[in-house]
């Protein structure tokens, strides 16, 4: 099955074809998507840690909507890319470790939606829910592991010796 | 470019990328994140000045800015080791590399565009912007330039790689 899609007009396309939107455009969407999602959310996370505390809480929420934009973007450009590749980086586990981390990560975006700021309380400057020192923390580690282990799928024989596999 | 080339080859910045294989990917790692930290602050900043998340006071989200003059600090110097100390290309690999060139024009308007934004005055109509009120469309301008200009360097910095693609693209 993996062949097939490998092998599919799409997966073709986005791996040979010479045209500037193939390839490298899908790629370069995949480095903005990932600078909106993870420039957003550390913002907030920050905010969350106690910098700029006076900024109001309730119309950062606003941002959510773009951080979500920045994960579609994603989705599609990453579905695109593991398509054109999909049993090399399946094989890789830097690269499964990348997919685990990210999945923890939106998890934990959406766990400071609904305790940070779809509570209503959030209007109240100077309050802060037990939890969201918790998720910020979270937040910078979770997606921190992400691009590492994103960036070093491309050098797994590197860090197989460095572990002394 | 090949005098700019024999200079930086005579920094130890090759040598030291050579005989440490870490160096590399660990400089990509920070060049990832200090592009996150860059569109994070200042894209965030550019975005509310064009009327996105209204209820934040533009003038207090500007006190991430250093946060992101910061991450381009450390971008400005993995970038230079990548170009200085490329093992397998060497310096002129990426100096004669039209998406860098494009990519390093681009930084510089971007660059241009803010000592515009300090020099004509236009920071200041931004101090007493309201929460949730509107900026100028001078300031919108500046904005709008500032954030299309980081995406591009974004877009531009991916091509590096793949620079054979823009050049078919432009019949080259």
């Amino acid at each position: 099955m993996f062949e097939a899609i490998e092998n599919s007009a799409y997966a073709v396309w986005v791996r040979e074809s010479p045209s500037i939107f193939a390839y490298t455009t899908i790629l370069s969407l995949h480095a903005i998507g990932l600078a909106i999602i993870v420039g957003i959310h550390t913002l907030i996370a920050l905010r969350l840690l106690g910098f700029v505390q006076e900024i109001p809480l309730a119309p950062m929420r606003k941002l959510f909507p773009w951080m979500y934009l920045g994960f579609a973007i994603n989705l599609f450009s990453g579905s695109s890319l593991l398509a054109a590749n999909l049993t090399n980086d399946l094989g890789n586990w830097l690269f499964i470790c990348k997919l685990v981390f990210i999945a923890l990560a939106m998890i934990n975006l959406e766990l400071t939606r609904m305790w940070v700021f779809d509570r209503p309380v959030i209007a109240a400057p100077g309050q802060l829910p037990q939890r969201s020192r918790a998720v910020a923390i979270a937040a910078l580690v979770l997606w921190g592991l992400a691009m590492v282990a994103g960036r070093f799928t491309a050098y797994p024989n590197f860090v197989e010796a460095w572990l002394g596999f | 470019m090949q005098a700019i080339s024999d200079f930086l080859i005579t920094l130890p910045i090759g040598d030291f990328v050579a005989t440490h294989d870490w160096v590399w990917p660990f400089c990509e790692t920070l060049h990832f994140v200090g592009m996150c930290l860059l569109l994070g602050t200042v894209g965030v900043v550019d975005l509310r000045v064009l009327g996105v998340a209204k209820g934040i006071p533009i003038k207090l989200l500007e006190k991430f800015i250093p946060l992101g003059v910061i991450a381009f600090v450390v971008n400005m110097t993995t970038g230079f080791i990548f170009i200085a100390g490329n093992p397998v290309g060497g310096p002129m690999e990426y100096l004669t590399n039209l998406s860098l060139q494009i990519k390093m024009l681009i930084v510089v308007i971007a660059g241009i565009n803010l000592l515009a934004f300090y020099a004509t005055g236009l920071h200041r109509s931004l101090e007493t912007v309201p929460a949730d009120g509107n900026a100028s469309g001078g300031a919108k301008a500046v904005a709008a330039v500032s954030l299309f200009a980081w995406i591009m360097v974004i877009v531009m910095g991916r091509f590096i790689m793949y620079n054979d693609t823009l050049l078919y693209a432009f019949g080259l």
